[in-house]
């Protein structure tokens, strides 16, 4: 198995993106890993419109430092597209990510169904391991 | 003459505060109005798409979930793309439109079809929803006709790259897919060296442009780049994703364009239609509504001569020299392309 030095998570504001993230930093933590919090800008968010969370940024810099992940290894990377398509693109340079780890549900409220499952797209179609986090999931201690 | 097939998405399909919304056909019907046809027009019922013609651009299994998925009430698709109760049969009409339009324009054998439809189209991929696209209004279309053994240009001037249209073509070398878009903005797909797949190299052209670049640079791209590529393909059907959110008013992107630059545009895409009745336009982006109603007034009234008086176009924006790399990023993918044939579709 390859080593993992970048782990790429996927954020855009729902509560099973915040505990994907925080699992990818307690993974990060004890890898020493590179944790890069990816964002995708839908197209309402260049409106202004209810789908670009404000705050993610910060949020993402204060939730890894509660999981004890150091600054320096933490980086924040948005990208226009839709959430699939930014985070297979995020497998690539310049992020270049290892592993993947997403929510098992973000903003799409439907779980069960393929239809719209970026964590089940992700899986079919990832060139690297996927982690999806179950909803609740904390980083481990 | 002027075939209008639709209008489809005047209601049902419709979320409060969203910017792809029933309102957006008013304002393109509108922009028809404003044009006083008279006999020219003819409105064409669209009638909804066949499982198997929509099974030419779309997987059996999407197909079927998004028809539950609508059928139990809807909800989010992604952060941008919704769908409720009414949304699958709206969206079975807009697929089906593009093929009543054909139909009639082999009738009359003349004439300009514009498909008056939404939800919008050139971002549904083959298995996914995205980008307020339930499923690929202009695709289905061009694959009806590719069935016929016909050869298919779609021109997409939407502001966003048709990455869906794209990637369902990207492989087929009897459809060229040519599209101007902003660069960098949703989807994030569309680089210049995207430039078809191993059985259809040289069969999509991506002309990127940067936020504010005005008409006289889109035209100059497409004049350079595309023209050359769209002759030695010889269409026999020209279909256009005629969005016009690239409108310098549009709220979703930073283009500068004015319905004046629609019209040149139209004019340049005729000059390509093989003969008379062989173009028809697919409503895809624009939502601001006023911008929306005088380019679509502009853009039909150039292609069938009328006295409609658009905005002056624009000029002196920038991407001027985007041109140049695009033809360098062009030909260095296309001569790659011969040494190794490469894998998968962008994504």
């Amino acid at each position: 198995m390859s080593p993992i030095r970048t782990i790429a998570v996927g954020i855009d504001g729902s509560p099973d993106a915040e505990a994907a993230l925080r699992w990818a930093a307690g993974l990060a933590r004890s890898l020493g890993a590179r944790l890069v919090v990816v964002h995708a800008a839908g197209l309402l968010e260049h409106a202004g419109g209810g789908a670009g969370p404000s705050g993610l940024e910060g949020t993402a810099r204060r939730l890894t430092a509660e999981e004890g992940l150091g600054a320096d290894r933490v980086e924040w990377y948005r990208s226009d597209g839709d959430p699939c398509t930014v985070l297979l693109r995020s497998t690539e340079p310049p992020v270049a990510a290892d592993v993947l780890v997403v929510g098992s549900r973000g903003r799409g409220k439907h779980a069960g169904l393929l239809l719209g499952s970026t964590s089940l797209q992700l899986a079919e179609h990832a060139s690297v391991p996927v982690v999806i986090v179950p909803t609740g999931e904390r980083a481990a201690e | 003459m002027l075939i209008v097939s639709g209008p489809v998405g005047e209601e049902g399909h419709a979320r409060d505060g969203h910017p792809e919304r029933p309102a957006r056909i008013g304002a393109a019907m509108g922009g028809i109005a404003d044009l006083h046809l008279g006999e020219e027009l003819r409105l064409v019922a669209a009638r909804p798409a066949e499982p198997d013609q929509l099974l030419r651009v779309h997987e059996l299994s999407y197909l079927n979930e998004l028809a539950m998925f609508c059928s139990a009430g809807g909800g989010d698709l992604d952060p941008d793309t919704y769908a409720v109760t009414d949304s699958w049969s709206t969206a079975l009409d807009a697929a089906g439109a593009g093929l009543g339009a054909i139909g009639e324009l082999r009738q009359c054998r003349e004439g300009v079809a514009f498909v008056v439809t939404r939800p919008p189209g050139h971002h549904a991929l083959r298995d996914r929803a995205m980008g307020f696209c339930l499923l690929n209004n202009i695709a289905v279309t061009a694959a009806a006709l590719t069935d016929e053994g016909e050869r298919v240009l779609i021109v997409d001037w939407d502001v966003h790259h048709g990455n869906g249209t794209q990637s369902i073509f990207w492989d087929d070398p009897d459809v060229l897919y040519v599209s101007t878009h902003q660069w960098p903005a949703f989807p994030g797909t569309g680089r210049a060296a995207e430039i078809g797949g191993d059985d259809a190299p040289d069969r999509t052209v991506n002309i990127p442009l940067p936020p504010d670049a005005t008409g006289d640079v889109l035209l100059r791209a497409m004049e350079l780049i595309a023209s050359p590529v769209v002759e030695r393909f010889e269409p026999t059907w020209v279909l256009v994703s005629a969005g016009f959110d690239a409108h310098r008013a549009d709220p979703l992107a930073d283009l500068a364009l004015s319905s004046g630059d629609f019209a040149d545009l139209a004019r340049m895409v005729a000059g390509w239609v093989p003969r008379p009745g062989r173009l028809a336009l697919f409503l895809e982006g624009g939502y601001d509504l006023e911008a929306l109603r005088t380019s679509v007034a502009a853009t039909l009234s150039a292609l069938l001569g009328g006295p409609y008086r658009a905005e002056a176009p624009t000029s002196g924006g920038p991407g001027m020299e985007v041109v140049d790399g695009v033809l360098v990023k062009r030909a260095t993918a296309l001569a790659a392309a011969r040494r190794s044939p490469r894998e998968g579709s962008p994504r």
